[in-house]
């Protein structure tokens, strides 16, 4: 223990101090939810490890589901999280520079929480650990996308560590190594869509660059959260003026992602082109997309952003709870609105009417383990900031 | 051997833990196997999993088939294997395939069966046999038999008619195509052969090619060089690949056939040098179709096939230079199907399109030598009585439905109390299914020689576990007469579980009845006490052909090698045991390009050969017995069903073969269940839509399935495919999918061939 | 060393699954309608009411692996277990498969589906590893099909039938748009 304080300097903790905390209504409700995420994840492995993939509804025709939904969404946090943090850190941002320790650590456990669901959802998971190294496919978006995020794990990692020394010079050498690498693994992430030959609707330079966007959205949501959660409300002034400026940032990236998305809808409609024309009206008239992630994901923050002008934090915490709904729907719209439009016409019996769209819901084990994964997160993150001194020290 | 007593369910759990135990011990695969990058040595085999026989290799490794590949040295399966043929391997390996001799031991039809040794079965059907045959005097008669399967038809009546002496067989003809084979033989004097690669203009009436394969006819319809005319009330894959697809009314072929006539003789478009040189009676059709003023536009009210229509692909039928009017190979449709075929051989006389290419040909099959028994002679023994009342009836397969109904109405002459069933599902294979229950029920001793636990097996006192084909080599048999071939199907795998070759059952049984059989016989028959007296018991027995198993002395391997010597050669013989085939240019058949050969060069045909024969249009028998002597429209035949009613009518999916292939598990996978085919915008207007639980109901009794609303039926039709909708739980993979057709249509029979009219049923149709 | 393609004479095929029981059987293909290899696809619908139906744009298409020249499964497989063998046949190191199913996701004719037996994704290999490895020149479905619509030869071969029937014939690609440059053909 006293060796690995010599590298990382923690809390004192006993192992019983780590299961005490101090029984508000609000921790508690957190542990209750916690443990039953955690069980439900739990469940969801076993049933995945009894049935393998036959636990899952992902079909020939619609091989990737919630689980990759939800690996996106932890991987996307991850980097907003980086980014965030990086502002003050690495940018050297005073407003922010408080702010670097909570966001980096939550930029590792979101990743964890990511690494944990995409293990589930791969076949032949340490098969991928050992032919990454051994056979690299360097044409393959996602060999670049799992190598940089293995990558920035260990950069962000390093960061902690001398963000947790207060040694600033590496952390900022490392910090930006780690952010860049983030950022060549988001954007790879988008690439594994943008490359898509066969899905129109998703071809393209809109993915990697969309995933960045929307990345610092998701992290200045989390940061929310995090901040919300950990001060009760009762956020101190070093924390305030850092948070009121991200107000402002979120704003301005939220009124670039509605820009964004309204023209990728009206260049992908407009002209007809069959397969993505009708794909995107397909997409634009789906429940998900419009009260998920316009209604949740854009417009509710937005709108409170803009009328509270910059200064209601504790509302801001509420809304980036929508925010994050939002964003959960963008991933799974991502991943099933690619799938969605049938690459043939599928009628292959007698008795079939060809299906114009493609269905899919999630079965209770890729429920169970894709949301269960949040509680990894949340347990990590206990963890850590039981661990560690996340809050703001002398510089 | 422990007796298991089983109730119904355990049966099957049985069979189901039997199974498991045999995979390991005979290391069969249940699913597919995947073929291995070695080379073996593949076994010519003949197909059987529906009645046309096509040719194939069988890959066998370590035991085990994985895989059924298409001859290309066949002529008649021109290198090909269809769906079924590739499933052939699930129909060995099907886990519910009967595996040993079964006795029932519960109340018929309910399933309770108990294991016994094939001595014992043996026992069992001897000691109820004698009794029966002694309480009805020698009347050997009183055993009726019936099979479904071509192959080995022939030895089976050698056992039972020639052997155990009685007349009552029955087969599928009565069932499906004897109208046909009749028509054909009655008005040019020959079965023939159609020549479907040689027609450029081709008109088929209902037969649906594309989706019941026969070879090599479908096969050379796809290639062919020909215009192709479908007449169906519904729109058959054969209809959907015509050039030409006419809709019209069910059963209603008859008056198109007519018009043709009337056109081709008031136009004078056939040919006048054919007509001269072969028609009998030529003036008698020519009265009867002019005064009967069979015109295009009659026939378009009859049909709905519009006059313009049938005048112009009239003219162009004779306009063409081989012409062939299709004769089908289906089961008989409705009251006129006598005629309706006659009048199909008619047009292609009158086209001149007999004995010559793209025709009706006579061609020249290779005429196997019988193997010679010596057949006892049975003084007691009654004549058959299913063709009381029936013009022609074949004398060899009877009558189906008029034996049944003479049994279940004991209007025979004496009583049948027995009845052996052999690959022949009677319990699904007719219309009226009650009634076929209801004939079973009143037999004495019902045996079941078949390899699945069938609707009919279930109804068994005794069931005999017979091996599939793919387990058994057959004696050689000729086929085709354009381009003649002998094919000869060898055994790929030993038969797995207890089963038997038919010839090894018919064998067992004959070995127990042979001798306890002549007893009974010297105790009616005074002939036969007689010449007991002069010879003595031994010589009595022996020269009487008393030995029910004299065919089977030899094993089939040796009776195959002996009769091809005999009649051929050596060559013949290795040909036919390392490639399942032989012609006389096998060596030199020329590849035509992917995989398709040229058997026979084309000067080497025999589309023409030198015959005698007539075309008669006038058949007095008919004319005698009340009937019409010449093809004839009666109002009767009109269309005409009830308000809201529909006709039903039926048919098959390419991937089955009647009710034979239902539990196969691959082709289920391919068609697992049968729908209603009923007219979209009449399904609209009762609200029926696709998916939808139907009940169908005839006079006879309903049935339920699910609707599939389609474009492809006329309005008052409906239709669903025949094969579906067993009742035997143990057929684990059909039981409960779909309905059986035969449960609705009503058992009407015409009354010149004794056949089944399966297309004279009304229905109607309730959404549930 | 050839490079296979198929050519198909698709107006011939009458929908009879010859082809798909054949492949099932000789690679020992899972039972149930999801997996499968090749697939005959019913394009079109008849029209109209049923005395006046238009039954001409009914077609069906044989369906399977188009083994493209430039393949998006092979560039999409992060393990490089995709590979193109001395036949030109794309084809896949079995115990390199991590079933990302990114290969599923990236083939734009739906050609790939999960082998559940071997747990890695499976498709059309022309019988690379049963019949061509035994040294036969046809695959399961070529030889089977009652119709011999599928041509199946070397394309570098100029000789072959294939590659004489391709010269003879106009013919199309599926999606050729796409830039997959497929070695399937069907011809018109």
């Amino acid at each position: 223990m006293n060796f690995i304080k010599k590298i990382i300097p923690m809390k004192d903790f006993t192992l019983r101090s780590l299961m005490q905390f101090e029984k508000t209504p609000l921790n508690m409700l957190m542990f209750v939810i916690t443990i039953a995420l955690l069980v439900a994840f739990g469940w969801g492995v076993v049933e995945y490890l009894v049935h393998s993939h036959h636990a899952y509804n992902i079909t020939r025709q619609h091989p990737w589901g919630l689980l990759i939904a939800m690996y996106i969404f932890f991987v996307v946090s991850s980097t907003g999280l980086c980014i965030v943090g990086s502002l003050g850190d690495v940018f050297g941002f005073k407003d922010y520079m408080a702010m670097s320790k909570r966001a980096i650590l939550g930029s590792i456990v979101t990743i964890l929480a990511g690494f944990a669901v995409i293990a589930f959802e791969i076949g032949h998971p340490v098969r991928m650990l050992i032919y990454n190294v051994l056979s690299p496919g360097l044409t393959s978006a996602i060999w670049w996308m799992g190598t940089l995020y293995g990558i920035y794990l260990t950069f962000m990692i390093i960061e902690f560590i001398f963000l947790m020394r207060n040694d600033m010079k590496n952390a900022r050498i490392f910090g930006l190594t780690g952010l860049l690498v983030g950022l060549a693994a988001h954007s790879n992430l988008g690439g594994v869509f943008g490359f898509l030959n066969a899905r129109i609707i998703s071809n393209g330079v809109f993915y990697p660059t969309y995933f960045i966007l929307t990345a610092f959205i998701t992290g200045i949501y989390l940061t929310y959260l995090m901040y919300g959660f950990r001060y009760k409300m009762q956020i101190p002034d070093d924390i305030k003026k850092g948070l009121l400026g991200l107000a402002k940032i979120q704003a301005l990236l939220l009124g670039i992602l509605m820009f964004f998305e309204t023209w990728k809808l009206m260049t992908a409609v407009y002209g007809g082109m069959p397969g993505r024309a009708d794909t995107a009206e397909h997409i634009f008239h789906s429940a998900g997309f419009l009260y998920g992630e316009v209604l949740c994901g854009m417009v509710i923050p937005f709108v409170v952003m803009l009328a509270t002008k910059w200064q209601s934090i504790k509302l801001y915490v509420f809304t980036s709870f929508i925010g994050m709904i939002g964003i959960f729907f963008m991933r799974y719209d991502l991943v099933h609105d690619t799938q969605v439009k049938p690459l043939q016409m599928m009628k292959i019996t007698e008795y079939q009417l060809p299906p114009t769209w493609i269905e899919y819901f999630p079965s209770a084990a890729e429920i169970a383990i894709g949301f269960g994964a949040i509680g990894i997160f949340f347990m990590l993150y206990y963890f850590g900031q039981k661990m560690f001194e996340l809050d703001a020290t002398e510089h | 051997m422990k007796i298991i007593e089983t109730s119904r369910r355990k049966f099957l759990q049985g069979s189901v833990a039997l199974c498991v135990y045999a995979t390991s011990s005979f290391s069969s695969p249940i699913f597919t196997t995947k073929t291995s990058d070695k080379k073996v040595k593949d076994i010519p085999y003949l197909c059987n999993m529906c009645r046309n026989k096509c040719a194939g290799f069988a890959r066998v490794e370590n035991g085990t088939l994985t895989k059924l590949n298409p001859n290309q040295y066949f002529p008649k399966s021109r290198n090909m294997l269809c769906p079924k043929g590739n499933a052939g391997i699930q129909a060995l390996y099907d886990s519910d395939r009967l595996k040993y001799p079964l006795i029932r031991i519960g109340e018929r039809g309910d399933g309770r069966y108990k294991r016994v040794t094939w001595d014992e079965a043996n026992e069992y059907i001897k000691d109820k046999l004698l009794k029966i045959i002694d309480e009805q005097k020698d009347n050997r008669s009183t055993v009726a038999y019936c099979n479904g399967e071509g192959f080995n038809k022939d030895e089976y009546i050698k056992f039972f008619g020639s052997k155990l002496g009685s007349a009552n067989f029955l087969d599928e003809g009565s069932i499906c195509l004897n109208t046909k084979l009749g028509a054909t033989q009655l008005t040019i004097g020959d079965i023939g052969e159609m020549d479907v690669a040689g027609s450029d203009y081709m008109i088929i009436s209902g037969a649906n090619r594309y989706e019941s394969l026969i070879t090599p006819d479908s096969v050379d319809m796809i290639h062919a060089k020909q215009k192709l005319i479908v007449l169906d009330p519904r729109c058959t894959m054969t209809a959907i690949k015509a050039d030409e697809y006419l809709p019209l009314h069910p059963g209603t072929d008859l008056a198109f056939c007519l018009s043709m006539i009337y056109i081709a003789l008031k136009e004078e478009l056939y040919d006048k040098a054919y007509v001269k040189k072969y028609f009998q009676d030529f003036d008698k059709l020519q009265k009867h179709i002019l005064k009967n003023k069979y015109t295009a536009q009659w026939a378009e009210e009859k049909s709905h096939i519009s006059a313009e229509k049938i005048e112009r692909i009239t003219r162009e039928f004779f306009a063409a230079s081989h012409p062939l009017y299709y004769l089908g190979r289906r089961s008989v449709w409705s009251a006129n199907d006598f005629q309706l075929r006659r009048a199909m051989v008619l047009i292609n006389a009158l086209a001149g399109s007999i004995n010559r290419k793209g025709g009706i040909i006579f061609g020249k099959p290779f005429r196997l030598k019988e193997e010679e028994i010596t057949e006892p002679f049975y003084n007691n023994a009654e004549g058959r009585f299913d063709l009381d009342g029936i013009v022609y009836g074949s004398q060899k397969g009877g009558s189906w439905l008029n034996f049944r109904e003479k049994v279940i109405n004991q209007t025979a002459p004496y009583t049948v109390k027995v009845l052996f069933v052999r690959k022949h599902n009677i319990m699904q294979n007719m219309p009226n299914i009650t009634k076929t229950k209801k004939m079973l029920t009143m037999m004495d001793l019902v045996v079941v020689l078949d390899t699945m636990p069938s609707d009919t097996a279930m109804m068994a006192d005794v069931i005999l576990p017979e091996c599939t084909y793919l387990e058994r080599e057959d004696m050689v048999v000729s086929f085709n007469r354009l381009e003649p071939s002998l094919a000869l199907r060898n055994r790929v795998l030993a038969p797995l579980y207890e089963s038997k070759t038919m010839q090894d059952i018919l064998k067992g049984l004959g070995k127990k009845l042979s001798t306890p059989l002549f007893e009974i016989s010297s105790k009616y028959d005074e002939d036969l006490q007689d010449a007991i007296k002069e010879q003595g018991k031994t010589k009595a027995f022996n020269e009487g052909g008393y030995n029910l198993a004299e065919l089977y002395k030899d094993d089939i391997s040796t009776r195959n090698k002996k009769l091809i010597l005999t009649q051929f050669d050596e060559n013949v013989y290795v040909s036919l045991k390392t490639k399942g085939v032989w012609h006389p240019y096998i060596e030199n058949q020329k590849n035509l390009g992917n995989d398709l050969y040229e058997y026979y060069p084309e000067d080497k045909r025999f589309y023409t050969v030198q015959k005698k024969y007539k075309v008669n249009c006038f058949l007095k028998k008919l004319q005698k017995y009340g009937f019409d002597a010449m093809p004839t429209w009666h109002d009767r035949y009109d269309f005409k069903p009830a308000k809201d009613s529909f006709r039903v009518i039926t048919g098959r999916y390419v991937t089955s073969t009647q009710t034979a292939t239902t539990n196969n598990m691959m082709l289920k996978d391919m068609k697992e269940t049968n729908r209603l085919w009923i007219n979209a915008q009449v399904a609209k207007k009762l609200e029926i839509e696709e998916d939808d639980y139907v009940i169908v109901t005839s006079s006879v009794s309903s049935v339920v399935l699910q609707a599939y609303p389609t474009n492809k039926i006329a309005p008052q039709v409906v239709w669903f495919a025949h094969g579906f909708g067993a009742t035997a739980q143990e057929l684990t993979n059909a039981f409960g999918k779909g309905a059986s057709d035969n449960m609705i249509i009503e058992d009407k029979f015409e009354k010149i061939y004794g056949c089944a009219t399966m297309h004279e049923t009304d229905v109607n149709i309730r959404k549930l | 060393m050839a490079n296979y393609g198929m050519a198909f004479d698709y107006k011939f095929c009458i929908n009879c699954h010859a082809c798909e029981v054949a492949c099932k059987e000789e690679n020992g293909i899972d039972l149930g309608a999801k997996n499968h290899r090749l697939w005959i696809q019913e394009d079109g619908n008849t029209s109209g009411d049923f005395w006046n139906l238009d039954k001409d744009k009914v077609q069906f298409m044989q369906m399977q692996c188009q083994e493209c020249e430039e393949a998006p499964c092979l560039k999409a497989c992060p393990n490089g277990a995709i590979y193109r063998d001395d036949n030109g046949i794309v084809r896949l190191h079995k115990n390199l498969c991590d079933l990302t199913m990114a290969c599923m996701h990236a083939c734009p004719y739906g050609a790939r589906y999960v082998d559940e037996k071997r747990h890695v994704t499976d498709k059309c290999i022309f019988c690379a590893d049963t019949r061509l490895a035994r040294g036969e020149t046809t695959t399961a479905c070529q030889i089977t099909c009652p119709a011999k619509l599928r041509y199946f030869g070397d394309l570098d071969d100029e000789k072959s039938e294939i590659s004489q029937i391709l010269k003879e014939r106009k013919h199309f690609t599926l999606k050729s748009e796409l830039g997959t440059k497929p070695k399937l053909f069907y011809l018109e």
